[in-house]
């Protein structure tokens, strides 16, 4: 840890922010969602338009009984129930609608339209859809810390490498908060950030490049023209050098208020 | 010999039985490796040293068995996570849809079962079951279905969990004696736990023991109501461990639903993030050690029970070890469930201290918070499924542990959450191959793996001084199990993916990897 570990992060952190402004981090939720649908073995994904017509439908006739969001009120949690789990297209949950369940107190809907059954039943499906398929969570709002605090922890632990003006301008616009959060916790989780190696073979070679792989076994690195080496590692002396090293010693450190507070300072980069 | 080669060329026409012993099954595995861990205890020690550590060096291919169904729904790449069964030189092996039964002297594919994917997740499965001439397989959505050793015939199949309600079925069943227990998984939609024992003739349901307690059972304070207790969670998806002499079957149960999202289950919530040790005959309670009261982490206490014989404080007692998802290693007595050692093997900064159980007390400021929560842990927790291994010759419990952080948030902020209800997120991640003196829980000799990811790999050890496992760039290596030091690797086309095993055939000692969608048998030639 000297000059030159410092330069590196410097090197670094400039390359991880200039990076990221390309890099498509997250996958679009669309596909998020069907990537879940089809790890969880669950059907075609509901139709969302007949099930915004159905949460209509749903509010002004189901909701006193089933709750606003269909789990449970002084009726039963609907999305949980195993009837409509075992529902495709609404030829369970429709029969039960439109001829109620009179020894449990549900009167009957008999004038809702074949269509009104299909909307409802697909906004009970969108409703299960939401619970299950967690690949299509969204975190809620992160930003709750003090930005004054914030900005005193960063003085403290982050200046050496960083400036909020120079690599660090504009990340709180270009950034979502729940990545800008993973971002200075540690940058490696959303973005590749090469870790730097020094080699210096038996015959006295000395070579510099960013670590391709490494095991027990096995060094790769790739100079900065490009050229992939490799040695087996008992062979060979080398140093790796984390750009990260900085942020791997802070994350035992940090407080849930600390991160908070740094994050709210961070998103105010506008 | 002669017997063996015989009956490996009559498997074809259908004439040997493939009949497994069921002294076996009660005996260290030698020739036998009867069932997901060997043999009842858990400990995936082999009494084998035909392989050790002054000819590791020789050790090389013997053969390898691909299987080639190509990627599989919702899961990128074929992982095989089973423990092949060995018995009369005949591998049983699975993933989720699929069993084959291979050679074991020559890797050459015998017969194939295929399931047709009609549902469940296809995440994993960990392999069959055996009684006498009959296999136990779980398919993905919840069918139990028996097959014929000889031929993969199917018998009979049973339905036993609902797919549509979000269960799924991976486990490999265990067999004792006239009992096929069956475990199931499935977290996504608030369905309660259970674990079931069937008829090995017929498939009729014998017993059930569920989770959660029913109202006005012992447990059932520790739930605030009826709705949170019947979807509550507490999945039974890995096999667990037997001590014959004892008759308790002991079993790890997973965490609790809804996931992360605790607010509507306040408590303890009994039986889930457990090991109890049942009555498998009956499938009644005898005790329970709670692992993560309330866990609001996804981290199930599925890990396996390890029995072995040991001495705490000078005196010989039976115990059980267990390195938890949630970071603590845990001994108990397992003759009465009491704890004697409580210690983390991995960051466990989301525990504020021990209860008088010696059951960690969750801190609720390391519960997920909207805002998120930094945990000194990985999200998938400090070890997972992977098998870990007990030498009784070194005295140390060895587990693939986990080391890192992550954060953990509450998105479901609801009175009545549903499914997951939060997320998890590993920032930082480390593998590390850690040898634990089960009196202490010191850590006698930690192999950190270098680089980013994360191994997955089981732990075997055996006689010959040797530790096997592999790191997450997809090497096979053996470790002198006393001091660490790695002494053979060899690099597979994939990072090693369930448990290896070892079985002594016609005087050779095999070890056998899944790695991937290909199975490796390895051996010292003469």
């Amino acid at each position: 840890m000297g000059g030159r570990t410092i330069a590196l992060h410097l090197l670094c952190a400039v390359s991880v922010f200039a990076q990221a402004s390309q890099t498509p981090r997250s996958t679009p939720l669309d596909e998020r969602l069907q990537r879940g649908r089809e790890f969880l073995g669950l059907g075609a994904p509901p139709d969302a338009g007949a099930a915004a017509a159905g949460q209509k439908i749903f509010s002004a006739n189901c909701a006193f009984c089933h709750g606003a969001t269909a789990n449970g009120g002084e009726g039963p949690n609907l999305v949980r129930s195993s009837l409509v789990l075992h529902d495709e297209k609404g030829e369970l949950i429709g029969p039960v609608i439109q001829n109620g369940r009179p020894d449990k107190g549900m009167p009957a809907f008999s004038n809702f339209t074949s269509e009104q059954l299909h909307d409802l039943a697909e906004f009970l499906h969108q409703r299960v859809y939401e619970a299950v398929n967690r690949w299509g969570y969204q975190v809620g709002n992160i930003v709750t810390g003090s930005t004054s605090a914030g900005q005193s922890f960063f003085s403290q632990h982050c200046t050496s490498c960083h400036s909020p003006s120079g690599d660090l301008a504009h990340v709180g616009s270009k950034y979502q908060a729940t990545d800008l959060q993973a971002l200075f916790l540690f940058p490696r989780t959303l973005l590749p950030v090469p870790v730097h190696v020094s080699i210096r073979t038996p015959e006295g070679h000395e070579i510099d490049g960013t670590l391709v792989s490494q095991d027990d076994f096995t060094i790769v690195i790739k100079d900065k023209l490009g050229r992939m080496f490799s040695w087996q590692t008992e062979k060979i002396q080398f140093e790796t050098h984390d750009p990260l090293a900085g942020h791997l010693d802070l994350l035992p450190r940090y407080t849930d208020a600390d991160m908070h507070n740094v994050l709210a300072y961070l998103v105010t980069l506008k | 010999m002669r017997t063996a080669a015989l009956c490996i060329a009559l498997i074809s026409s259908l004439v040997c039985a493939q009949t497994l012993d069921p002294a076996k099954l009660s005996q260290p595995p030698t020739d036998t490796w009867p069932t997901y861990n060997g043999d009842y205890s858990g400990r995936r020690f082999s009494p084998l040293k035909d392989i050790r550590l002054d000819n590791i060096r020789e050790l090389s291919l013997a053969w390898m068995y691909r299987v080639k169904t190509g990627p599989q729904r919702g899961v990128s790449n074929v992982q095989i996570k089973s423990t092949p069964l060995e018995v009369n030189g005949v591998l049983y092996l699975t993933i989720p849809d699929h069993v084959w039964a291979v050679d074991a002297h020559s890797g050459t594919e015998l017969w194939h079962y295929e399931w047709k994917d009609q549902g469940g997740h296809l995440i994993g499965n960990r392999g069959v079951g055996m009684y006498g001439d009959w296999l136990y397989f779980l398919a993905p959505d919840g069918w139990l279905i028996s097959l014929n050793a000889a031929d993969g015939a199917e018998r009979w199949r049973v339905h036993v969990a609902d797919a549509k309600l979000q269960y799924f079925t991976t486990m490999a069943p265990l067999v004792i004696r006239d009992h096929v227990v069956i475990g199931v998984g499935g977290d996504a939609m608030d369905v309660p736990g259970f674990l079931e024992s069937r008829d090995p003739k017929t498939g009729a349901l014998q017993w059930r023991w569920n989770t959660e307690p029913q109202a006005g059972e012992p447990g059932a304070e520790t739930w605030p109501d009826a709705a949170a207790r019947e979807h509550g969670g507490g999945m039974t998806w890995l096999p667990g461990t037997y001590d014959a002499e004892l008759n308790l079957l002991y079993w790890g149960t997973g965490n609790p639903n809804p996931v992360f999202a605790g607010q509507s289950r306040k408590g303890a919530n009994l039986w889930t993030c457990s090991i109890v040790a049942l009555n498998p005959d009956n499938g009644k309670l005898a005790w329970y050690f709670q692992a993560s009261p309330h866990d609001t982490h996804d981290w199930d206490d599925v890990e396996t029970p390890v029995l072995f014989d040991g001495m705490v404080d000078g005196r010989p007692r039976k115990v059980m070890a267990q390195a938890a998802r949630n970071g603590f290693l845990f001994l108990l007595d397992r003759t009465n469930g009491k704890n004697i050692l409580s210690v983390p093997y991995s960051g466990a900064d989301w525990a504020d201290g021990l209860d008088v159980n010696g059951q960690p007390i969750p801190n609720p400021k390391k519960a997920p918070q909207r805002d998120g929560t930094l945990v000194n842990i990985p999200e998938q927790g400090g070890t997972n499924w992977y098998p870990p291994s007990f030498d009784p010759d070194t005295g140390m419990f060895y587990v693939n542990a986990q080391k890192g952080f992550s954060l953990f948030y509450l998105i479901d902020e609801s009175a009545n959450p549903e499914g997951y209800g939060g997320s998890g997120l590993t920032l930082w991640w480390q593998s590390a191959l850690e040898a634990i003196d089960y009196r202490t829980g010191k850590i006698c000799w930690s192999h950190t793996f270098p680089g980013t990811g994360r191994s997955e790999s089981g732990v075997l050890s055996t006689a010959g001084g040797l530790l096997f496992s592999g790191d997450q760039h997809g090497n096979l290596i053996a470790f002198n199990a006393k001091t660490g030091a790695l002494v053979w690797h060899f690099h597979l086309t994939a990072p090693v993916s369930n448990g290896p095993m070892t079985v002594e055939l016609g005087g050779t000692q095999y070890l056998i990897v899944g790695a991937g969608d290909t199975l490796y048998a390895f051996a010292v030639r003469r």
